[in-house]
């Protein structure tokens, strides 16, 4: 569990520090308090990397170089010292260079209300959601994503070159076709795992009216490597790589028809919800710690009996950090303290 | 008020040694400050010995590392099996090989490896000189000992195609070394196991 969590030169807070309980924990606070900062602190100190944005640039305090995230994990403190082009993560005040261990320690689940652009928006937001939970849940799968990238971007710099580059174009093709081609094998596996899951949650959440169904669709063959070959000349008219997993996406019908176009705003929500949701639940599967959740802002236009059958949802033994503007709706006790931000100060209130 | 500081002589040097690797801001003041302060002759037998290094040592014109005549101490080593030919990326990856003892041929550095990325191309690298040593040598065994990383990989597949149609062993060093940083980070009995475990390409 994440006891607590000091922030510094970090987005909005110079210096800023909050404890947190088992269980829920409520952030509330105005717009642009600083909310969704210190989730994303949260993250950014148990995963090294944010849930909202890819870089970690921005998150630096404008006019300062350099952020620190740190924290305490039951007994264990962890350290994240970031500044461009250099990053320093400690455990227990211990330098790590291999990161493996540190990452093993808690995962995180992050719900927030952009969520639906996962069915909305572009595959690579799919992707982006797959890739979060592979890297999360297996070893084997960020370096294997990290070569893929590679040996694509190598690839597409080839094929743009102004004169033509075959045998090199041939050397980095096997290196893509086997980093391709295990990146495919897990993400089909993680699909297989979350799928029941979220086909389980939008029932429960939709009080069993509907069906979801999520299915893996590859952007590359089982046989990857005769698929680059009969696409070569396509490939030297587009200068790309045309097929592969950058092209994968993930299928989601909600009563057998695509979600992003026939589905409506709630149920889209819903969508999203149950999505996250199997994510929780993977990690559960995986790990004696429950994963930690992130819950951002999501009960926008839905009325309280919603937000609060939402709370009723999340995985019960996970630790909580749900912040709103507001918490009048709240229903029933939920237990866990108020956490209110004002002018970058925390003030907590214990029920 | 001005404030003041080191005359120019002692920033320029410190300017100077921050060039090098590994050396920032604080220690460049403190080495710059030890060479102004040293009593003794040590100072200028640093700068002897940099000038004199620079003189001397140069590539070596058959495999690329560090030689103080044409041929390298390997290269000259006439004792040494000349069926063997093991190519790595870096002069510096020889050193880590030799301290296994389990290899007893010759080496060839290619300066470099394939990298769309980095721009660096094939031309950029000593791949025609190993071409040449190939037909002029014609060792039994090629091994090649790079970086088990994509550029690594892709510049070993490029060689392997470039040299098949030459009547020579192609193989590859095990893979589990570790990526990126090449042969240095890793420790001799990985290396050992790593030419012992070499496969055939
Ligand atoms: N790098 C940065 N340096 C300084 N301030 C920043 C930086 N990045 C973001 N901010 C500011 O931090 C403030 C807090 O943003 P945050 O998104 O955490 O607010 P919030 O409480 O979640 O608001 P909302 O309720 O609108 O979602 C914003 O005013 C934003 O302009
Ligand atoms: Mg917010
Ligand atoms: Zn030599």
């Amino acid at each position: 569990m994440l006891r607590e969590l000091q922030l510094r030169d970090f987005r909005c807070f110079a210096s800023i520090a909050a404890e947190f309980s088992p269980g829920f924990n409520f952030i509330v606070g105005a717009n642009g308090q600083g909310k969704t900062t210190l989730l994303e602190a949260a993250c950014v100190l148990l995963r090294l990397q944010s849930q909202r944005s890819s870089s970690l640039a921005p998150a630096v305090r404008v006019g300062q170089r350099s952020f620190v995230v740190s924290g305490h994990v039951g007994e264990h403190r962890l350290q994240f010292y970031y500044r461009a082009l250099r990053r320093k993560v400690a455990f227990d005040g211990v330098e790590q260079r291999d990161q493996a261990e540190y990452l093993r320690l808690v995962r995180v689940v992050s719900f927030a209300s952009h969520d639906l652009e996962l069915i909305r928006g572009p595959a690579e937001m799919r992707r982006r959601y797959l890739d979060f939970i592979g890297t999360q849940a297996e070893a084997r799968y960020r370096p294997v994503l990290r070569a893929y990238e590679r040996a694509l971007r190598s690839r597409n710099a080839l094929l743009k070159s102004p004169h033509p580059r075959p045998r090199e174009l041939a050397a980095y093709t096997e290196p893509l076709v086997r980093a391709g081609t295990s990146l495919r094998e897990m993400r089909a596996a993680l699909v297989r795992r979350l799928a029941p899951f979220a086909e389980a949650s939008h029932r429960a959440i939709s009080g069993g009216h509907e069906n979801l169904s999520l299915e893996y669709a590859p952007g590359s063959e089982e046989d990857f490597a005769a698929q680059l070959a009969r696409t070569r000349t396509e490939e030297e008219r587009l200068r790309l790589t045309i097929v592969g997993p950058h092209r994968d996406d993930l299928r989601l019908q909600v009563e057998a028809m695509p979600a992003a176009q026939f589905a409506s705003e709630g149920q889209q929500r819903t969508t999203a919800l149950a999505l996250k949701l199997a994510q929780a639940q993977v990690f559960a599967e995986d790990t004696a710690t429950p994963p930690l959740l992130l819950v951002d802002d999501i009960f926008g236009e839905l009325d309280a009996a919603r937000r609060n059958a939402l709370l009723a949802h999340l995985p019960n033994e996970s630790q909580k950090l749900v912040t709103a503007t507001a918490l009048d709706w709240r229903a029933g006790d939920w237990g866990g303290p108020v956490l209110e931000l004002t002018d970058g100060e925390i003030r907590r209130r214990d029920k | 008020m001005k404030r003041t500081e080191y005359p120019v002589a002692i920033r320029e040097l410190i300017a100077q040694l921050r060039q090098m690797p590994g050396v920032g801001p604080r220690s460049a003041e403190r080495i710059a400050l030890w060479i102004v302060q040293a009593r003794n002759e040590q100072p200028a037998g640093i700068a002897r010995a940099i000038a004199s290094t620079r003189d001397t040592i140069r590539p070596c014109l058959q495999c690329g590392f560090f030689a103080t005549a044409d041929l390298c101490e390997i290269c000259a080593d006439d004792s040494r099996a000349r069926e063997l030919l093991c190519v790595v990326e870096q002069p510096t990856d020889i050193l880590p090989l030799e301290k296994t003892s389990a290899f007893r041929g010759r080496y060839h550095s290619l300066g470099g490896r394939i990298s769309p990325l980095d721009r660096v191309a094939p031309e950029d690298l000593r791949i025609a000189s190993l071409v040449e040593r190939v037909e002029k040598e014609a060792p039994s065994e090629i091994i090649f000992a790079l970086a088990a990383d994509v550029e690594g990989e892709a510049t070993t597949n490029y060689l392997v195609a470039l040299l098949k149609k030459y009547p020579v062993t192609l193989t590859r060093i095990a893979h589990g070394l570790p990526a990126g940083g090449g042969l240095e980070s890793a420790d001799e009995l990985t290396l050992s196991r790593a030419l012992a475990g070499r496969t055939r390409l």
